[in-house]
């Protein structure tokens, strides 16, 4: 048989979907005819020998971990073809048929009515028309810029921000700051326990993967779930850690609702809590340990500040209820026998808790108080001790890499044009700020909003007790926002209360939105103007895979693998037309620079000409990292603290951990939620999310939210390879494939739902519509619901069909001094829809039911397009 | 000859497998060797998921299937078209030119694992990617669902450098008799787990034994209770009756009629301690 030609080339790409110059889950793309023919691992040794890289290796009882020499990626970056080819890319630049700038805009009919293709030229030319006219009569800062998150991994196209820098350079704009919203509670909490750390979690962080492989006893994974989070950022190489601890015989309890990926295969023990509700959890455990003397007093005397105050809470001297076993399980759902039996073990082994960002714990109400009480018993089993760490799993703690410069968020070396875009993901770096969980807020208040913090993320501590106010004094150009300009936007299925995003987008203050970006997807559906944008595939760049826990640090430069799909051009080109309608902009932005001269420099700014020469990275298009020769010394975690609190001390005002904040305490002295010490907080005037509200009475499930196994937050919902896995989507009886909703069988039977039912999800903020999962994965009690489905609108702002059950969540932020978003831990009730209620909604809506529909891949966009949609 | 080793104990259930023969076979034509496979409802590597338990004691199970490339293939000897053959190699392959979408290979596989392709009128299947071994043996000495196996939970290769693993298979539809070249260890078998405690304390009870006694053949397996007070009673066969006593310090409890025709997670289990 003569053998076939399987591919006329290969590029490399990071598969990661984190974006932010950074990347891993790297991969080789084969490409013939002009098409991808597969997408697969990349093998390091492709081009180098093993031999040229020195590799790190850990060891426990005789066992040897090590990075692969091929990389991990997740089932989302091998499909990725799919993402690439999907029917829901954005073929050409289109106008919504009922919006025109020059007569009526009809705001109201944003996500309802249709688009029309319109020219790049006609496209950048209504913009810049538009830019020109806000300017004119309310000032630059009426424009909003979202252009923030997550994303593919590029560097000089990186998604999102691209649009700031040119509204920069046109006067400024209104940023829309991105909140911690994976992470909420060690920002808004633990950073006031043990300092500023990274972005609050915890950090000096070097070297806790092999401290915890060689000392611990037991790992905590914590409403972590390392089989999923992880896979966007870098790849599998976690889960190869976990079957390393089962080989070497160190234990992993999961302590989370849902017996989620890695519980399901990984843990010795799954304690199945309430959403939520851990911090009672967490108190009982103090309480075990203060009346069983199981903790090393003599850290908490020498390194920690407030034992005491917790102490008189947590026994009642305080308020008179002791944070009992008994109390903590009324309230966590844990049988008392088990608080008891995991305090106890947590006392007497030498523990880690594991985290991977979002799960159960940390993004509920008051995601504070876990935060800092988990900072607490860390502290009071000898945190930075040998074992005990609070882990963000692979993420930070693997081996340091030799020579590793960087392209940081914020180097002034690095031009603007390339910085600007992530710079306005982790930065409140114009004058005219609002976080992004109070957009809607921002849009649909006529009073000002003030607000405590921005949230930002490279904001420090000190920045949580400065009030800041939207609009600014108009004296300073404050201004409403009366134009929005959105990049790779997924605020309605990502962040609070969805339904309220539609409804505010529809406002008729937004007078122009602009969405870009690759998918007709989420929040573009209520843009006036959409560009196309394409992916990674269609652009030459260059990538450092050296951030979020890469095992195998490296630098590619990521040759385009396709010309671009339909009219789409890159992030950066889809501003840069714009920049054409105005004189000397484009020169401005680009400086005169090609792509190959900033694939050079950035290059340069790796400080690339100590590692490696760029004749020899553009030949062999990559390079490796070797593992520092003395990676091995670097303290693990915060040891040195542990070892001599006062040479290094933490920064905290006192330099010690502090259980009670008396920064916190003199700040927001009536601060109910979020006091100087952490508490159980049953309600407060901002949430009244628990079982024991009288809410639960018609909403009595607590939703667990986690990001999804499928997708990186809203990303990769339309790999049809994927949409074929049992917990992927649920094909409903009318054929559309449902987002999940987990349930156990004892509230199914309760309520009649069998699998494979449409059900919806609901509370007094509207309707999620699922399918039915019934399983023993989830404890009663709980509605399991993972965010990121896209949003498809039976009724904008009532009733979802898509699954996006962030649309549900609560409106309010964490709590009243932190401007956190909620994704889990509040109250719904689920019930079967009956075929008589999908009638009624099937006749009050018929275009949301009339849209073209691909079972496959779900949502298109010709269903969006005027001639192109109808069935 | 190539083998296909599947250790299930570091399957983690990423369905990368699955995604790999996707990735190279949909949208693809490698004729003579195979042609395009139809986007979604083909799995000619499909992973099977199920969930065994009750909370708090569960675990979920993923076990690829494939073709298991017979050195006695049914599909060949039926074939009247002549266009399944194997080759050296192992590998059985279905020629897409020869099919004449007869279904009979479709109907007489043991192992479901063959597919038809009703646009192209043919029968499919995995090909072992041979289109790579043969096309590219430089890049390639792994199907496709190898390469993407982050765990290394999935292998191919000499069946001599396998040795070892191949003596300690499992059984999985070898009874067959096909001669199966896919070798299995670690397949999901049954268990018994719960959590023993004391009601008047509520404390777990630690160090228990638990012992299941098979209520026909009077085998026993034994286990304590660790410190969770969970005892996990792993590696149970199917459909058997069993009973479960429970010890500690002169205090016992009995629980008969356990069955294994599913797994049984028994939950929290009170057993008074003698005072």
């Amino acid at each position: 048989m003569k053998p076939v030609k399987t591919k006329d080339k290969t590029v490399l790409r990071s598969l990661g979907l984190g974006g932010y110059f950074g990347g891993g889950a790297e991969g080789m793309v084969d490409v013939k005819n002009g098409k991808i023919v597969r997408v697969r691992p990349m093998r390091y040794g492709w081009k180098y020998k093993k031999e040229e890289v020195r590799q790190w290796k850990m060891e426990r009882n005789g066992k040897i971990l090590e990075p692969t020499w091929k990389s991990l990626p997740g089932p989302f970056s091998l499909g990725y073809k799919k993402r690439v080819y999907s029917p829901n890319r954005v073929p050409f630049p289109m106008k919504r048929v009922d919006w025109d700038p020059n007569g009526e805009r009809n705001t109201q009919n944003r996500g309802k009515s249709k688009f029309e293709r319109i020219s790049w030229d006609e496209a950048s030319a209504i913009i810049a028309g538009e830019i020109r006219r806000v300017h004119e009569k309310y000032g630059y800062n009426a424009i909003l810029m979202q252009g923030d998150g997550h994303g593919e991994c590029k560097t000089i196209n990186t998604p999102h921000g691209h649009p700031g820098v040119l509204l920069e350079y046109l006067g400024g704009f209104t940023l829309q700051v991105r909140n911690p919203d994976s992470w909420e509670g060690w920002y808004w909490g633990a950073k006031h326990v043990w300092g500023q750390g990274a972005q609050g979690i915890m950090y000096p962080a070097a070297n806790i993967v092999k401290d915890t492989v060689e000392h611990a006893e037991m790992v905590l994974f914590w409403g972590c779930d390392p089989e999923t989070t992880p896979w966007g950022f870098v790849g599998q190489f976690a889960s190869r850690l976990c079957y390393y601890l089962t080989e070497v015989g160190i234990q992993q309890v999961y302590i989370c609702p849902d017996c989620n990926y890695g519980a399901a295969i990984h843990a010795d023990k799954w304690i199945p809590v309430l959403p939520n509700t851990d911090a009672a959890l967490q108190l009982a455990i103090i309480y075990m340990w203060l009346t069983e003397g199981t903790y090393d007093k003599e850290y908490v005397a020498t390194h920690t500040v407030g034992m005491d105050k917790v102490a008189d809470y947590v026994l009642g001297k305080e308020d008179s209820i002791p944070k009992t076993p008994e109390w903590a399980s009324a309230k966590c759902g844990v049988p008392v026998w088990t608080i008891k039996a995991l305090a106890r073990e947590f006392g007497a082994k030498t523990t880690s808790i594991a985290h991977y960002f979002g799960g159960g714990f940390i993004r509920g109400p008051f995601s504070h108080e876990p935060a800092r009480l988990e900072c607490i018993l860390l502290g009071m089993q000898g945190l930075g001790g040998p074992g005990v760490h609070q882990h963000q799993w692979t993420y930070f703690g693997l081996p340091r890499a030799e020579g590793l410069g960087g392209t940081f968020f914020w180097n002034p070396e690095i031009e603007e044009r390339l910085a600007l875009p992530v710079y306005s993901s982790v930065a409140a770096w114009q004058e005219q700020v609002i976080p992004k969980t109070l957009i809607q807020n921002a849009i649909l208040s006529d009073e000002p909003i003030k607000f405590r913090g921005t949230g930002a993320q490279n904001a420090l501590t000190a920045d949580q007790f400065s009030e800041y106010t939207f609009p600014i004094a108009p004296e300073k150009k404050g201004s409403p926002i009366h134009m929005i300009w959105t990049d790779s936007p997924c605020r309605i299925t990502c962040w609070n209360f969805g339904h309220e995003t539609e409804l505010a987008l529809r406002s008729s203050k937004i007078e122009c939105i602009v969405a870009q970006h690759p998918w007709f997807e989420n929040d573009c559906l209520y843009a006036d103007i959409v560009l196309p944008a394409n992916t990674h595939m269609e652009v030459d760049d260059i990538v450092t895979n050296i951030r979020q826990g890469t095992m195998q640090p490296n630098i590619m430069l990521t040759e385009k693998a396709i010309e671009p799909i339909g009219e789409s051009k890159s992030d950066a080109q889809c501003v840069l037309e714009v920049a054409k309608q105005f004189p000397g902009m484009e020169e401005q932005m680009t400086e005169g620079k090609t792509t190959a001269d900033l694939q050079k420099a950035i290059w340069g700014y790796m400080g690339g000409e100590k590692l490696v020469s760029w004749e020899q990275l553009k030949e062999k298009q990559y390079w490796i990292y070797s593992t520092a020769e003395d990676w091995e010394n670097d303290p693990p975690g915060f040891r040195q603290f542990y070892l001599d609190p006062e040479k290094h001390k933490l920064n905290t005002p006192s330099g010690k951990l502090e259980f009670y904040s008396e920064a916190l305490a003199k700040a927001y002295p009536d601060d109910k939620e979020r006091g100087p010490i952490p508490k159980w907080v049953e309600k407060s005037h901002n949430h009244d999310e628990r079982l024991s509200s009288p809410r639960a009475r018609i909403y009595p499930l607590l939703i667990m939210s986690n990001h999804g196994r499928w997708r990186v937050h809203a990303q990769c919902d339309d790999i049809t390879w994927t949409r074929e896995t049992p917990t992927m989507k649920v094909t409903g009886p009318d054929g559309y494939k449902y987002e999940p909703c987990w349930l156990h069988p004892f509230e199914a039977e309760k309520r009649g739902i069998k699998s494979g039912d449409i059900v919806k999800v609901f509370n007094e903020r509207g309707i999620v519509l699922a399918g039915a999962y019934i399983t023993e994965r989830l404890r009663p009690g709980v509605a399991y619901v993972d965010h990121g489905a896209r949003h498809d609108p039976i009724k904008t702002g009532e009733i979802e069909r898509g699954g996006a059950i962030n649309t549900i969540t609560p409106g309010a932020i964490t709590s009243e001094n932190c401007v956190g978003q909620i994704a889990g831990g509040y109250l719904v009730e689920v019930q079967r829809v009956s075929g008589e209620e999908m009638d009624t909604w099937r006749r009050e809506n018929p275009e949301a039911f009339a849209r073209k529909y691909d079972a496959a891949a779900g949502l298109r966009v010709d269903a969006w397009i005027v001639d192109g949609g109808d069935k | 000859m190539k083998v296909f080793i599947v250790d299930l104990s570091v399957c983690n259930g990423c369905y990368c497998c699955q995604i790999a023969c996707k990735d190279e076979h949909v949208g693809n034509d490698w004729s003579p060797y195979a042609k395009p496979q139809p986007d979604t409802g083909q799995f000619w590597i499909g992973l099977t998921e199920k969930v065994h338990g009750h909370v708090p004691h569960v675990k979920v199970s993923y076990v690829p299937q494939m073709c298991h490339h017979c050195d006695d293939a049914p599909c060949i000897a039926d074939c009247k078209a002549e266009a399944i053959y194997k080759r050296a190699d192992g590998l059985v392959v279905i020629d897409p030119e020869k099919c004449t979408g007869c279904k009979l290979c479709f109907d007489t596989c043991p192992h479901n694992a063959i597919f038809l392709n009703e646009q192209l009128n043919i029968a499919q299947k995995c090909t072992g990617c041979s289109h790579l071994l043969d096309g590219d043996p430089e890049e390639w000495t792994v199907p496709r669902c190898v390469d993407n196996c982050p765990t290394e939970a999935l292998r191919f290769g000499e069946e001599a450098d396998f040795a070892d693993f191949i003596a300690e298979a499992e059984p999985f539809n070898s009874e067959i008799g096909t001669k199966s070249r896919i070798f299995y260890k670690g397949l999901p078998k049954k268990f018994v787990a719960g959590t023993v405690y004391e009601p008047t304390q509520k404390d777990v009870i630690i160090g228990a034994t638990c012992t299941l006694k098979d209520t026909e053949s009077g085998e026993t397996f034994s286990v304590k209770t660790n410190n969770f007070g969970d005892f996990w009673l792993k590696g149970l066969q199917d459909n058997r009756t069993y009973t479960l006593t429970i010890e500690k310090d002169g205090s016992s409890k009995v629980i008969p009629g356990i069955t294994t025709d599913i797994d049984r997670g028994l939950g929290d289990i009170p057993m008074a301690m003698a005072r």
